[in-house]
């Protein structure tokens, strides 16, 4: 299972990484904005996305809005510190699977992932 | 934090025009004439300007570039303990195969200095699940900043043209009060809203 996170901050790509190590997933591929997470996913093998939301060059719903034009199905999990309802609203209209407002636990994350692979 | 930093923060401070930094700029705020929104939903934007703004700007981007190394060295260190523990577990565990190591108070013992690790191990990744404070307290800074430069639109246009409407003013402080800072502070409500908008999907 080869799970894409973007997020602009290294700090919390880290955390998000050695959290799902910590889970059982450890085929994971970096990118630092939407745009980069594009190019990681053209180059195939994804099957799951875990993206920030603010963040330069390409934003993620934007990013979301992009990946859904290309691919309807694939798992999505946002996890960002916009907390307000309009903000979550709008990122499940955008193609969001799930949504996680920062700062996270391990079990909450652990519980989103299981809950979108079914 | 060692000199060089100490003067690459006086540099974005302001005595270096603030064109100098290409630096994102992901919750910049938006131009004068835009209207209000969070700042997280504002459209980037550079920050080549020497207008106090983009100085202000350039400062936050070297004061939280410094913050985002400076929390990878520790997360560096924490790693380090977490790869030593694991060494530590695995050269016991030979141990315990030893014949010399059979004995019924010397398993005991070893079984306590393995759960001990366990518990050194938990702590280390409880401390790297904390750092998460960076990036937080980066965007309730870069939220500031934009929120700073609608107080000043705000009272330009107040002595210009006059009062604004009332719910303007509200949304000053609604993007920062929405922002929790301990970890799941928000996911009941995030939850629930996540649950509220798919029954709504089912029925449509």
């Amino acid at each position: 299972m080869k799970i894409l996170i973007v997020d602009d901050s290294s700090t919390m790509r880290r955390i998000i990484i050695n959290t799902l190590s910590r889970i059982g997933y450890t085929d994971v591929v970096e990118a630092e904005h939407g745009k980069a997470g594009l190019e990681k996913l053209n180059q195939g093998g994804v099957e799951m996305i875990i993206t920030d939301w603010n963040m330069p060059e390409m934003d993620g719903l934007e990013f979301v809005q992009t990946v859904r034009g290309q691919n309807p199905n694939i798992p999505i999990l946002m996890v960002t510190t916009n907390a307000a309802k309009e903000d979550i609203v709008q990122a499940l209209q955008s193609g969001v699977n799930n949504y996680v407002v920062k700062p996270f636990t391990p079990e909450t994350l652990k519980e989103k992932i299981e809950s979108l692979l079914g | 934090m060692d000199q060089s930093e100490i003067d690459a923060l006086l540099k974005a401070a302001g005595s270096q025009p603030a064109a100098a930094k290409p630096k994102k700029s992901k919750d910049a705020p938006a131009a004068a004439a835009a209207p209000a929104q969070p700042a997280s939903h504002a459209p980037a934007q550079g920050h080549g300007d020497a207008s106090p703004e983009g100085q202000v700007i350039s400062e936050l981007d070297a004061v939280t570039a410094v913050t985002e190394r400076e929390t990878n060295k520790v997360m560096d260190q924490l790693d380090l303990i977490s790869q030593l523990v694991g060494r530590q577990q695995a050269l016991i565990t030979e141990v315990m195969q030893q014949p010399g190591a059979q004995d019924k108070s010397v398993q005991e013992a070893i079984r306590e200095i393995m759960a001990s690790g366990k518990e050194i191990q938990d702590k280390v990744f409880e401390a790297m699940d904390l750092m998460q404070f960076q990036d937080i307290t980066r965007q309730k800074l870069e939220r500031i900043v934009f929120h700073l430069r609608q107080i000043h639109d705000y009272i330009v246009d107040l002595l210009g043209t006059g009062l604004k409407d009332e719910n303007e003013r509200a949304s000053i402080s609604h993007t920062i009060q929405t922002t929790g800072t301990r970890p799941d502070e928000q996911k009941a409500h995030a939850d629930a809203v996540v649950e509220e908008f798919m029954k709504r999907q089912k029925k449509g």
